[in-house]
């Protein structure tokens, strides 16, 4: 019942919303090339559903290595920075001045430091943008240490590692599927839209700029779905992870 | 053996700069094996911060502190007491039995020793049936009753506490109490007890220390000695005579009279 109530209105507008472009596009006589009809799309994407589905594969290949080399990486840095003050200070402005860059704007210049079939730009894209925010919210959890717990650590006479591992790190997790959960989608734009610059041909943003200026517009739209998917993918298995990893929250809510 | 020995210690916070402040001044304090003893004052007298220092949470600026023999360094390095605080401080990324094993695990207990250990201490407390929850599950007093199991899992001959029941209603606070007393006279643990209410302090001490602010120094130190410390107890006139001592000596009238 508490399922239906919070899943109902959502999908009765998302219902709504596709009749009335539908209604708008077959009823206004708007041309294809301008928005082509959601039925129109669905045909498509039935047709193409191979296509879609492979050339998802291969974004979400590059996506899902870009996201877990960011992540990895920005908890570490995160780690190093915590433990060394000084890393911290200089780190976290430079960090949040580099994340407002438009990073994506890097991919052209990626794409011309490796040959023309490597996935290692797109790759190396994904990678950056997940960094910073899985870093700054990392590098909040892990300095927000409840005071008794450092007390009580300290009677433990604990190491500073070992405080690290039983409790900074436990306690910055939640900070950390944060960071994840806006890095999941921001991964699979990433590896998108590199593909739009370039590079290997194989994903869906490459499908999406080739059947434009075929002017299969139906098509590309097909292949824009497609990446809809792959980023709700992305996006619903970080939530499932953030379940899985911290079993305390899951209970408090059922 | 005395259990602590606070020996002519002062604290001064921010030493050499415009917001010091003398945080206790000349303070001496014996707990002998076994005692309860309460530490008692208004807000600002020190009370807590001479809890912290027999802790080794923060060092004395001068004179000595001596726990179970040895300095207050080497005595939290040997795990020789156990803490608990008004803020159970629970970690909340584990269960109830993990956060009582804690302890334990720096210890380097293999882990069915350290899971029996910490079983045996949670049945203590009462609360053997909840070792799979996590604490945010659990209400306030039974968060502090898995802290008190906690500070007890290593079986230290001394248990310091700083107004544990602090935080906790009238009912569960006098429930606590008897059970505390119990824990101790069972395992005849030593206790520091920081509070700042009269009726816990008598019920629960062997010897009430009074403290006053600004400095913080020991006013006066009143042995109790009830016959029993059950329900009844709470109604004695011999409690309420050390209530009243107390109370006079927290007020500045001299207390040796009283008793």
């Amino acid at each position: 019942m508490k399922f239906l109530r919070s899943v109902l209105p959502p999908l009765v507008v998302g219902v709504a919303a596709i009749a009335a472009w539908q209604l708008t596009v077959t009823l206004g006589r708007i041309a294809p090339f301008i928005l082509p009809a959601p039925s129109a799309i669905w045909a498509e994407l039935v047709e193409q559903k191979q296509n879609v589905w492979e050339a998802g594969l291969a974004s979400g290949e590059n996506a899902l290595i870009g996201l877990v080399a960011g992540a990895i990486l920005g908890v570490l840095a995160a780690m190093a920075a915590s433990r060394f003050r000084p890393l911290a200070e200089v780190s976290i402005p430079f960090a949040a001045f580099v994340s407002a860059l438009p990073i994506i704007a890097l991919a052209p210049i990626l794409n011309n430091m490796f040959e023309a079939t490597s996935s290692i730009p797109r790759r190396l894209v994904a990678a950056i943008i997940v960094f910073f925010p899985v870093f700054l919210n990392t590098l909040r959890g892990l300095r927000e240490v409840d005071p008794i717990h450092q007390e009580l650590m300290h009677t433990y006479a604990a190491s500073g590692w070992t405080f690290a591992r039983k409790v900074r790190l436990p306690g910055a997790l939640p900070y950390v599927f944060t960071g994840l959960r806006q890095a999941s989608s921001l991964a699979v734009i990433a590896a998108v839209v590199a593909e739009y610059f370039g590079g290997l041909q194989d994903g869906l943003g490459s499908r999406i700029t080739s059947a434009a200026s075929f002017t299969a517009y139906p098509r590309a739209w097909a292949f824009v779905v497609g990446a809809c998917l792959l980023g709700l993918a992305f996006y619903l298995t970080t939530l499932l992870l953030e379940r899985l990893a911290m079993p305390w929250r899951t209970r408090l809510i059922s | 053996m005395t259990a602590v020995v606070v020996d002519n210690v002062t604290k001064v916070f921010n030493q050499g700069r415009s917001d010091e402040v003398t945080a206790l001044s000349d303070v001496e304090l014996t707990v002998g094996d076994g005692e309860f003893v309460s530490l008692i004052g208004p807000s600002g007298c020190g009370k807590s911060t001479l809890l912290r220092l027999v802790a080794d949470l923060i060092q004395p600026t001068t004179g000595t502190v001596t726990v179970a023999g040895k300095s207050a360094d080497k005595a939290r390095r040997d795990q020789d007491y156990g803490i608990a605080f008004q803020q159970a401080g629970l970690f909340e990324w584990r269960t109830v039995l993990r956060n009582v094993e804690l302890p334990l695990e720096l210890r380097g207990l293999k882990k069915a020793e350290r899971r029996a250990k910490a079983e045996e201490m949670l049945a203590l407390v009462g609360l053997a049936d909840f070792a799979g929850h996590y604490p945010a599950q659990l209400s306030g007093g039974m968060q502090q009753r898995v802290a008190i199991a906690r500070a007890l899992a290593v079986q230290p001959p001394l248990l310091l506490m700083d107004e544990p029941f602090g935080a906790l209603d009238e009912m569960t606070r006098e429930r606590l109490q008897t059970e505390l007393l119990g824990i101790c006279a069972k395992t005849g643990t030593s206790t520091v007890f920081v509070t700042h209410s009269i009726s816990e302090a008598v019920f629960l001490s062997t010897k009430v220390v009074v403290m006053s602010a600004r400095p913080g120094r020991i006013t006066a130190s009143i042995d109790v000695d009830l016959p029993a410390r059950d329900e009844a107890a709470r109604q004695s006139e011999k409690y309420f005579e050390h209530v009243t001592a107390v109370r006079q000596a927290l007020r500045g009238v001299p207390a040796k009279s009283a008793t």
